[in-house]
């Protein structure tokens, strides 16, 4: 049966979807935040009596009772919200940007402007807004946060077989602050019936929306009804309970109203989590065969003044090789910001990114091809638990890709590569690894009627189109179209709605589904099942935290795999930097959707291109928060910046992570882009530049000039 | 964003006894900019006089001496337009670097001209001498590297951002103005100013007056726009040139040449030095380097903006080459 398109796309290109902001229930009332304008401190007083006096301003609220309003979680610290940080709860000010008074109005352009009247009086306080300010506090994570999931690595013997390494390299990078910037706006749609309350918010964890909520508001969790059909982009940006929530459900019961919020972009950047900024430092030793002996990787991550938020880095680069030794150190460095969280491929993009680096260094450093060092430290086992992979065609991966796009016509030294125009040429490459982690799910699947085929599941549709694999599964299960099935998910009506992230959705849900399809093909008209996933996981996730199992399980370690090929061309005169093609080649297990896979893949090199050449979040050190807080200013990608992207899949099934054979893709498709994209620098240049983002101000202009006579340069590679 | 009264104009007379009546107010076009920084509150007009149906706006007539663009003219008309593809092409490449599809269907050519300048702190809530006069510059000790490299005062090194007006500089380009004291042309080398102690005044029209049109005189120079920026659309330069010139026909040396920077300066840059020392050279690439860094010779590095310096260079040189690949 062909492959299933994206089964909501023409309900999004026609505007049919509803996002949660595109609620308008009857009464509707509009919130806004006025917001802090320092960066630490104390609030001595709000002025709030302009605003309140405006036409069409219903409240203005700048602190809530401690009984009413409780005390916030962390996500990371066995709780439900993005941080422990809950505002208009005291006179602390946090951060720049932290709300300070909440306004309804009976239309949003008077409760923004009545926002915009508010003043305040502060006791500004010294901060800190990044890794080196003075005022930043270092703490040694293993220490700060005492329990297995946050603890360094460590196995082999990393210093002995450093000082006994042939070769070394040791370098250290520097990754900048980086924003999601979904596009749509953080939002929610509150309403009262009675006691029940409504939540339409765009989210991946509807679960932790509803029991957030009851914690901080002494509600029974059965009271809140959360429904999360789409959302607009999420990127880990939506994977808690956002600190303005549990206000504006205050706010509209005060007013007995339901209550919207959008916030402003300014404000999405100012209040929403963000890629942390980090500093690597990687050493690697490799023998005189050129088998890599040892490997350090010490890294430093910004979190907030209140809460620790656990860096994950070596989980991955202590899996890309089969290195022996290996030794990882991750401190946390605390600033004045709001929490920092997840963002794609959180820990491994910074940190893969700079392991890649150095990696390729260390290949040049003994004069291999960086293909073929790579599949020379390559390994069937997971060298953290000894156990094998469930599956790991990384080697593949690499083949693959290098026979597509050309490989063997690379010139082995870097600065030396020029076309017809006299632009430089780099190629380079890198690999990328994500943890197969799998959380609880359920499902329910009934036949209706008039015979179409209803799936009611636990996961949310963020965009990355498990929809649309749930819709292909059935149909290639069944063997009915797709416009036989109906999929809700995202809803706590129908399920426990936990987290939808790091790449476990689709491996997560489509087991479930499976399930209960195999009951109904044995006859049933209606079935239920889970994933399989041990009860206590499942019991946590029943109550909206946190329940993952993986990477390591029994008998295996599961992670998906790619590999990336990227060329750049560095114009002669301007220096300008462009990325003309782009190949990776992906073990994802299983191709659940080819169509939206590949659409996966796409779009986290797209993201990964922009994390190398573009993006960064501007702070002055002098005031925190985020100068080029803006769709304008903040440079993710436009089309004009990317060219051509081509996909390529394994597609062999997991035979040991679950009955589909399918592994996680979504995030492990951006890991890997930037140090190709750096190495491929490398490769036109000769220079290894070690700080994110590489723009045109890194290099100098001038590649050889033109020949005059007949072409000598390379040739322009087909691929 | 605060309430503001909007009015309609259907012919000139009226929106200037408009402008006369309501003031503070403002004329809209395109609305790209101007309501961006009333939602910022940069900009405060109690009156917003909609200008868009004046018919005498939009026309745009090429003569044998001139092209004459109507002020209400969207930029992405004009970059379409057939006299622009045949006769200008670099003001297509101006307009084409400039913004988005979206917002150049929107923008007018007045308003592209008078765009105001850019600067960080300008836009956000820190002290700034161009939005609150008198307050400061927190640009200065801050983070500069978006700053002015040329014609900037102590006071502010906002910088003017505008494609068009470049390339309409290296054209020699004048504007028609209408006002309370009736109507008037200007270079438009004269219609904008540096900060200097007065940093919230962009430009020298008189209060009340309204761009009606833009002259751009008729040409056969070769001609080239290079844009160097943070990503190919939907982005300010980090440097920009513009370069119209004249090769002789037997030694292929320069025989004229106007060379204007963009994107870092306080206003459009015309580098008039530059093109003297052009003059007779040949144009070749270590002629065209040099020319960039004649263009640059008295920037200033600031405490972030360097690179900027560098990327002037690089752009002068590419716009200079490239115009010359160009057929006559």
């Amino acid at each position: 049966m062909s492959d299933v398109l994206r089964v909501d796309a023409r309900e999004k290109v026609t505007g049919k979807a509803r996002y949660g902001a595109d609620r308008t229930p009857e009464g509707l009332l509009h919130a806004a935040f006025a917001t802090a304008t320092i960066a630490r401190g104390r609030i001595v007083e709000v002025d709030t009596a302009e605003s309140e006096a405006l036409a069409g301003v219903v409240s203005v609220t700048t602190r809530f009772g401690e009984d009413e309003l409780g005390p916030p979680s962390f996500v990371m610290g066995g709780g439900y919200g993005t941080q422990s940080l809950q505002p208009l709860r005291g006179d602390r000010i946090a951060h720049r940007g932290q709300p300070i008074a909440l306004v309804l109005a009976e239309n949003p352009v008077v409760a923004n402007h009545a926002a915009e009247l508010i003043t305040a009086t502060y006791e500004p306080e010294a901060h800190a807004s990044h890794l080196d300010a003075d005022q930043a506090e270092t703490l040694l994570q293993r220490e700060a946060i005492p329990i297995p999931f946050a603890d360094d690595l460590t196995f082999g013997d990393a210093e002995t077989d450093m000082a006994a390494a042939q070769t070394v390299v040791d370098a250290t990078y520097e990754h900048p602050a980086q924003n999601a910037t979904p596009l749509e706006l953080l939002s929610a749609v509150v309403q009262w019936h009675e006691d029940r309350l409504l939540i339409h918010e765009g989210t991946q964890n509807a679960g932790a929306l509803r029991n957030g909520l009851a914690r901080q508001l002494n509600l029974d969790p059965q009271q809140i009804e959360v429904r999360s059909r789409y959302l607009g982009g999420a990127f880990g940006q939506r994977n808690a309970q956002h600190p303005y929530l549990a206000p504006l459900v205050l706010a509209a019961r005060r007013a007995g109203r339901p209550v919207k919020l959008v916030l402003t972009r300014q404000q999405t950047f100012h209040q929403a989590s963000f890629r942390p900024q980090t500093r690597h430092r990687i050493t690697l030793g490799a023998d005189a065969t050129g088998r890599m002996t040892a490997a350090v990787h010490e890294i430093d991550q910004q979190t907030s003044r209140h809460d620790l938020f656990p860096g994950g880095y070596a989980k991955v680069t202590s899996r890309l090789y089969g290195i022996p030794s290996y030794r990882s150190r991750q401190r946390l460095v605390r600033n004045d910001i709001q929490t920092p969280g997840y963002v794609r491929a959180p820990f491994e993009q910074p940190g893969v990114w700079a392991f890649e680096s150095a990696v390729d260094e260390l290949a040049a450093r003994v004069g291999a091809d960086p293909v073929a060092f790579r599949l020379a430290n390559d390994t069937s086992h997971d060298p953290v638990s000894g156990l094998p992979f469930s599956s790991r065609h990384l080697g593949e991966c690499l083949r693959r890709g290098a026979q597509a796009f050309g490989w063997e016509q690379r010139p082995l030294a870097p600065g030396d590569w020029t076309d017809d125009e006299g632009n430089r040429i780099g190629w380079g490459v890198a690999v990328g690894a994500y943890p197969a982690n799998v959380t609880p799910a359920r499902a329910r699947v009934r036949v209706e009627p008039d015979g179409t085929v209803l799936v009611e599941t636990d996961g949310h549709e963020m965009g990355q189109g498990l929809t649309s694999a749930v819709t292909s599964l059935v149909t290639r299960e069944l063997g009915i179209p797709a416009e036989q099935v109906r999929v809700r998910l995202g809803d706590t009506r129908v399920g426990a709605q936990p987290l939808t992230a790091g790449s476990w959705g689709t491996a997560s849900t489509l087991p479930a589904v499976q399930a209960a399809l195999e009951q109904l093909k044995a006859g049933e008209s209606g079935a239920e099942a889970g994933n399989g996933l041990p009860t206590a996981l499942a019991d946590r996730a029943a109550n909206g935290l946190v329940a993952a199992a993986g990477p390591v399980y029994g008998e295996f370690a599961a992670f998906s795999f790619i590999a990336h090929f990227v060329e750049v061309r560095l114009e002669r005169v301007t220096g300008r930097i462009r990325v003309p093609r782009v190949l990776s080649v992906a073990d994802c297990g299983r191709v659940a959707n080819r169509v939206t896979a590949a659409s996966q893949v796409r779009g986290g090199v797209v993201w990964g291109l922009g994390a190398a050449l573009r993006e960064h979040l501007v702070t002055d050190p002098r005031l925190g928060g985020f100068l080029n807080a803006s769709l304008e200013e903040y440079p993710i990608s436009v089309n004009a910046d990317i060219c051509a992207i081509d996909v390529d899949f394994v597609d062999r099934p997991d035979p040991l992570l679950n009955s589909s054979g399918v592994k996680g893709l979504g995030e492990v498709a951006m890991v890997g882009v930037a140090p190709a994209v750096t190495n491929a620098i490398w490769h036109a240049t000769g220079q290894r530049l070690r700080k994110l983002p590489i723009t045109i101000a890194d290099l100098p202009a001038g590649g050889r000039r033109p020949p005059s006579g007949p072409s000598t340069g390379g040739s322009r590679p087909t691929g | 964003m605060y309430p503001f009264e909007y009015r309609r104009a259907s012919t000139l007379e009226q929106a200037l006894r408009m402008s006369a009546d309501l003031a503070p107010a403002a004329f809209l076009a395109g609305g790209t900019t101007l309501y961006d920084l009333m939602k910022l509150g940069v900009e405060r007009p109690v009156t917003v006089i909609d200008v868009n149906r004046i018919p005498e706006l939009s026309h745009l007539r090429l003569s044998r001496s001139a092209l004459v663009i109507g002020s209400g003219v969207r930029m992405s008309d004009l970059a379409d337009a057939r006299e622009v593809r045949e006769s200008f092409p670099i003001i297509r490449e101006a307009l084409l670097a400039g913004a988005t599809a979206q917002i150049r269907n929107m923008a007018s050519i007045g308003g592209n001209l008078l765009q105001r300048t850019r600067c960080t702190y300008f836009r956000g809530t820190h002290p700034c001498n161009k939005r609150v006069p008198g307050s400061g510059c927190s640009a200065r000790e801050g983070i500069d590297e978006g700053q002015a490299v040329l014609g900037g005062s102590e006071h502010c090194t906002a910088v003017y951002p505008g494609d068009l007006a470049t390339a309409l500089l290296a054209l020699d380009a004048a504007v028609d103005v209408l006002g309370p004291d009736g109507a008037r042309s200007l270079a438009l080398a004269d219609l904008h100013r540096a900060p200097g102690d007065r940093p919230e005044q962009d430009h020298t029209l008189r209060p009340g007056e309204l761009i009606t049109a833009v002259r751009v005189p008729a040409t056969r120079m070769r001609q080239a726009y290079t844009k160097l920026r943070p990503r190919e659309s939907y982005s300010f330069a980090w440097a920009s040139a513009a370069v119209t010139l004249s090769l002789h026909p037997d030694t292929a040396t320069i025989e004229q040449s106007r060379v204007v920077l963009g994107g870092l300066a306080t206003r459009p840059w015309r580098v008039r030095a530059v093109e003297d020392w052009l003059h007779g050279r040949p144009l070749v690439e270590a002629v065209a380097l040099e020319a960039g860094r004649l263009a640059l010779r008295d920037a200033e590095a600031g405490r972030h903006k360097a690179f900027r310096i560098d990327l002037g260079t690089r752009a002068v040189a590419d716009a200079l080459l490239r115009a010359g690949e160009q057929h006559e």
